[in-house]
């Protein structure tokens, strides 16, 4: 695992996630966006071994707290918990169809949502009454846009993702 | 058929098992979740420090994406900041002409914002949706600023600062699901307070349909003495219909009078500045 590029990666993600650039493609009647830093988890966890993907998972979810500004820890608990979850299923199931991809990442990111969300009411947060329907919107979004990301982050941390392709 | 772990694991974790690694970090989620909030936030807020530039260039980039292809119905431009200019000053004047008689003969003239402190801020980061309607400002404790101050843009009240760090500030818009103001509807002089529904609009509870609301009412902050000592406009009534549950009141939601969203600017009340 190259971890100086990946901590750099995670921070560029992270600035992208935060700044108002994503906007430009959020979708109507809720504004959704795709959650890349969301993409980035399914991605580590699918592409990395266990330990690494636990190391990535939590580092991710830290960032995630950190940029799209929620309940500090929520991200880190539900990014670290699903992501891990993820790793581990990954060494039964393998994930390597475009569909599987896409199928996995609207799964985590309808339950890492969920989970935070729950998180944060523990912390006090107001509840809010359309919050499924923004993490479902998040969800679809990702999962639609994931696959795409998935070439740019195989490239960019020199990752081959079809290594264990059919004899 | 099983797959296969696309490497082997890291050797130089060695003596830290999986569990033990989880467990460890799963400690310090739990950590940072149960933390006391104001040092969590100065992680968020240092963030927000480090990466001003880039989120800066981001804001803009969008904003001029979005002024290229204006939202239907978005229609928020120099003319409405003179718009809510004149609805302040009207509604100074008339809470001058109640006091005048009511207190029939006393000279006391009305002060709105003329000993107030106006601290002018840059929007840094912009955290608006369904969930959450929070600004990142740079201006901080330093410069005087404590929780709990009205903010204005575009001469309108649109929150107030919720969070402070020495340099920066987060304000919690009055669209946000936790805010709570205190407002009152045009003329009438019912006191109601106004929750924050995300996004773009609040709602007003428990105003019996006796009175006669409009769509398009002014909507004005209920003054807050030490912290806005006038009432401002906040907003106007974007819908108004019976409650489902209670068909004796009404159900009204708020909409900005501004475009927060496009806020590049910001000005903080302090009421009674120290210097």
């Amino acid at each position: 695992m190259r971890w100086f590029r990946f901590a750099i990666f995670v921070a560029f993600v992270a600035v992208l996630q935060a700044s108002l650039l994503l906007d430009i493609i959020a979708l109507p009647p809720l504004g959704s966006k795709p959650n890349l830093l969301l993409i980035m988890l399914v991605f580590f966890a699918i592409n990395s071994n266990t330990t690494n993907a636990i190391i990535t998972s939590f580092t991710i979810g830290f960032a995630a707290d950190i940029s799209i500004g929620s309940t500090m820890g929520s991200q880190t608990i539900s990014f670290g918990l699903f992501g891990t979850a993820l790793a581990y299923l990954h060494r039964v199931i393998a994930i390597r169809k475009v569909h599987y991809q896409a199928f996995s990442i609207f799964i985590t990111a309808f339950t890492t949502g969920t989970l935070a969300h729950f998180l944060a009411l523990l912390r006090g947060r107001p509840n809010v009454s359309n919050v499924y329907y923004a993490i479902l919107g998040t969800a679809i979004y990702s999962a639609v846009v994931g696959p795409i990301f998935f070439l740019l982050a195989s490239w960019l941390m020199r990752i081959k993702t079809h290594r264990f392709g059919r004899r | 058929m099983r797959a296969q772990s696309p490497k082997r694991d890291n050797p130089s974790l060695g003596a830290i098992s999986r569990p033990m690694l989880f467990t460890w970090f799963m400690l310090t989620g739990l950590i940072l979740l149960f933390a006391p909030q104001n040092l969590t936030n100065d992680i968020q807020f240092a963030f927000a420090r480090v990466f001003r530039w880039p989120l800066t260039i981001g804001k803009n980039i969008s904003l001029y994406a979005r002024t290229r292809q204006p939202a239907p119905g978005a229609n928020f431009d120099e003319k409405s900041q003179y718009e809510n200019y004149i609805a302040n000053l009207q509604e100074q004047l008339r809470q001058k002409h109640r006091e005048v008689i009511e207190l029939s003969g006393l000279r006391d003239r009305f002060h709105a914002l003329e000993n107030a402190g106006l601290i002018m801020a840059d929007v840094i980061r912009s955290s608006i949706n369904e969930t959450r309607s929070e600004l990142t400002i740079n201006r901080g404790q330093s410069d005087g600023l404590v929780k709990g101050l009205y903010v204005l843009g575009d001469n309108s009240i649109i929150g107030k600062i919720s969070e402070v760090s020495p340099r920066t500030a987060r304000l919690k818009l009055f669209t946000d699901p936790a805010s709570r103001i205190a407002v009152r509807i045009g003329n009438l002089n019912v006191d109601r307070l106004m929750q924050g529904l995300g996004k773009d609009e609040a709602k007003i509870k428990y105003i019996p349909t006796k009175y006669k609301i409009r769509v398009g009412d002014k909507v004005m902050a209920r003054k807050n003495p030490g912290l806005l000592d006038t009432s401002m406009i906040i907003g106007v009534v974007a819908r108004c219909e019976r409650d489902e549950r209670n068909p004796s009141m009404w159900d009204i939601s708020v909409k900005p009078v501004c475009d927060i969203e496009r806020l590049n600017s910001i000005t903080v009340i302090i009421m009674n500045p120290q210097d």
